[in-house]
């Protein structure tokens, strides 16, 4: 039997909660890279029992269509690292269209500051973004891109980077975007509650503004329990060609590879 | 299974804290906000300092210093300081023992009070400033919805004239008279 459960006043209950949160995210750390290496179909089957025949058939119709996976750690920031990481390698061999974010890029941090972000507060990050795609455009290696990609301090600035420029585009489209946030909230609380804080988990608001934020389009392709036995996909914009393919399962994104 | 061989990376965070906090002791620095002075306790420590609020002007804090702690975690500014009143101040959001309760110092879905959604949370393009100018509206309007000091939160309700006298005794206190 459990034992009763006796209030401590003089016990701090808040920073116990946020001790045991901050010990669980240290133990996924602890078994996950922020970005993996290539792994093929069957390691992912191996994620379930053989009895799941839904998702193991879906991982087989993925076989068909796409070359293998990388996994991104499992800490609210998936979607942004997935993405950042799947985007920069695609520009490790494609150097008009590296020109051209770069352009974006450099751009951007002008912006935000228009919008009333703190320059220097920006200017940080930014100054981490930029030194990671000017890295891109000196012949930059995979695996030194993985590299970086798994080292956290650098890893995590990106990924706030990626979140401002969300909440950035967000708030400059707030009129259309409005219409799509729950509970009342204005676009600007929903960006300080939602997007730039690290963890936060993201939605299709987010990847809309992520890939229309810097021209890019996204595939983000289905697994869940749906029962047509294929994975259905969605591409950020409508009827785009995507040059960057994400594999959602139910929370979280990882990166597929045609 | 090890899928990567992870490097202990907190000394690199800490890096681009200590960065931040460098940049931000600099314009705090250059530029400081009314009615409040902040820096690090000694300059081998940058993930401690010690911040003085002058009272709000108008409100029954006016005239008082209030000395307070700030504790900056190794991946600052991903997460928020911690922030400690280190002399007796009797407020709705403050608990007894000086730590400092507002919406700013906590990330949403880290959250002990249950703040109203639209309370600003921390993000890390918050800055020292930000929680500090914070913190002076929260002494000027307590906010007796979240109390950390249930006590100071009935009392501000319920006997503004008591909690008016304590006020001043702790204003007097500040200043050592």
């Amino acid at each position: 039997m459990a034992e009763a459960f006796n209030f401590d006043p003089d016990k701090n209950y808040d920073e116990a909660t946020m001790e045991q949160q901050r010990n669980i995210e240290k133990e996924i750390s602890a078994n996950q890279a922020l970005v993996s290496f290539q792994i093929d179909f069957d390691t992912v089957s191996a994620d379930y029992s053989k009895e799941d025949e839904t998702y193991l058939g879906k991982i087989q119709d993925l076989k068909i269509k796409y070359k293998c996976v990388r996994r991104t750690r499992g800490d609210g920031n998936c979607f942004y690292r997935a993405f950042g990481f799947a985007y920069l390698e695609q520009l490790l061999t494609n150097q008009v269209d590296y020109a051209r974010f770069k352009e974006v890029a450099t751009r951007s941090k002008d912006e935000l500051v228009s919008l009333g972000f703190p320059q220097f507060t920006i200017e940080d990050f930014h100054d981490t973004f930029m030194d990671v795609v000017e890295k891109v455009g000196t012949p930059c290696t995979t695996k030194e891109l993985h590299e970086t990609f798994n080292d956290q301090g650098i890893s995590d600035y990106l990924v706030v980077y990626l979140r401002l420029l969300v909440s950035g585009y967000l708030q400059k489209k707030a009129d259309f975007y409005q219409n799509f946030i729950e509970g009342g909230r204005s676009v600007k609380e929903f960006c300080n509650q939602e997007v730039e804080p690290m963890g936060k988990e993201s939605d299709h608001l987010q990847v809309m503004a992520l890939t229309s934020a810097l021209g890019v389009a996204v595939r983000v392709v289905y697994m869940d329990r749906g029962e047509s036995g294929q994975c259905n996909h969605h591409d950020f914009p409508e009827e785009s060609s995507p040059s960057v393919y994400l594999l959602y399962r139910p929370g979280h994104y990882d990166i597929l590879y045609s | 299974m090890i899928l990567f061989d992870l490097p202990t990376n907190t000394d690199v965070m800490a890096g681009s804290a200590l960065k931040r906090l460098l940049a931000e002791y600099k314009q705090l620095t250059l530029n400081p906000p009314e009615g409040i002075i902040a820096g690090p306790v000694d300059e081998e420590n940058f993930f401690e300092w010690e911040a003085l609020i002058m009272g709000p002007e108008d409100t029954c804090f006016e005239g008082g210093v209030f000395p307070a702690r700030l504790t900056f975690p190794s991946d600052y500014p991903l997460s928020p300081p911690k922030m400690k009143f280190t002399c007796d101040i009797f407020h709705p959001n403050i608990y007894s023992d000086g730590r400092v309760c507002i919406s700013i110092l906590h990330a949403p879905g880290d959250d002990p009070m249950g703040y109203e959604t639209s309370a600003e949370r921390w993000s890390p393009v918050q800055s020292v400033e930000k929680i500090l100018l914070s913190v002076v509206s929260m002494l000027a309007e307590p906010n007796d919805e979240s109390a950390a000091n249930v006590d100071a939160a009935k009392t501000w309700r319920d006997d503004r004239k008591k909690f008016l006298e304590i006020a001043e005794r702790t204003v007097r206190k500040s200043l050592g008279i």
